[in-house]
């Protein structure tokens, strides 16, 4: 529990891809300020985090995700 | 996300919003010009998706609310840019964007819905908890019988627990 780099990837885990239009699931990865979090919060895989953030930049690009919070 | 051979037609995604200012029907119809657009430069467009209106995260020239349309085809490298010029001169496009896709089939799009729907249900329990937590508050500071009192502390301590161990997982 302690030891936060051994946490499993979500996507990994859940056999998905990384999408930038499944919002609901990007979310999870945003904080309250609706900045990315970093990849040993969200204990994603290093290939997956590059994806992730990726997609979290495309969908603020067509207003799917606000880029701040408010 | 996949690599593009050096030669022939690979697969790409264009998701654009129509403005807000034309009802639904009119949006529709410019999707189809959109579409037209796409496939007049030889594209074969394989996959089509209208999401409908839906709330803008934030404003974008003075339109809260959009049409979002999804069109997926097969194209040559070099038309992309133009099919982007295109649409960034159009004033019927409020926004778009072109990205590479994964050349999918239909059970495998229908397989990854269900899998994003079902993940996005798990969190979304996962979250109601502090929002039960903070509607149970004020009601039980209100309440005057001490049971009720005494069962909703237990509630709550059982949600805060719930929360915390949540937390660390995250
Ligand atoms: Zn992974």
């Amino acid at each position: 529990m302690n030891n936060k780099k051994q946490k499993d990837c979500f996507y990994c885990v859940n056999q998905l891809e990384v999408d930038y239009k499944d919002v609901r699931t990007l979310r999870r990865f945003i904080n309250f300020y609706m900045k990315i979090l970093p990849g040993d919060r969200t204990g994603i895989c290093s290939w997956h985090q590059r994806k992730l953030t990726q997609a979290i930049k495309r969908a603020r690009v067509m207003s799917l995700l606000s880029p701040t919070h408010k | 996300m996949s690599k593009s051979k050096a030669s022939g037609p690979s697969r790409y995604e264009l998701l654009f919003i129509v403005p807000n200012n034309y009802t639904e029907e009119e949006a529709k119809t410019i999707v189809a010009k959109v579409e037209g657009v796409v496939s007049e430069q030889g594209a074969n467009i394989v996959y089509r998706e209208f999401w409908g209106k839906k709330k803008l995260a934030y404003i974008i020239k003075q339109n809260h609310y959009g049409y979002y349309s999804l069109c997926e085809f097969d194209s040559e490298k070099n038309v992309i840019a133009k099919i982007d010029r295109t649409l960034r001169l159009s004033q019927e496009v409020l926004r778009h964007q072109i990205v590479s896709a994964v050349v999918l089939s239909d059970a495998e799009r229908a397989k990854i819905k269900d899998k994003q729907e079902q993940s996005a249900v798990k969190n979304e329990k996962k979250d109601e908890k502090p929002i039960k937590e903070k509607a149970a508050r004020p009601t039980a500071v209100r309440t005057e019988k001490n049971e009720s009192n005494k069962a909703e502390l237990k509630d709550l301590d059982e949600k805060l627990e719930g929360i915390l161990s949540a937390q660390d997982l995250l």
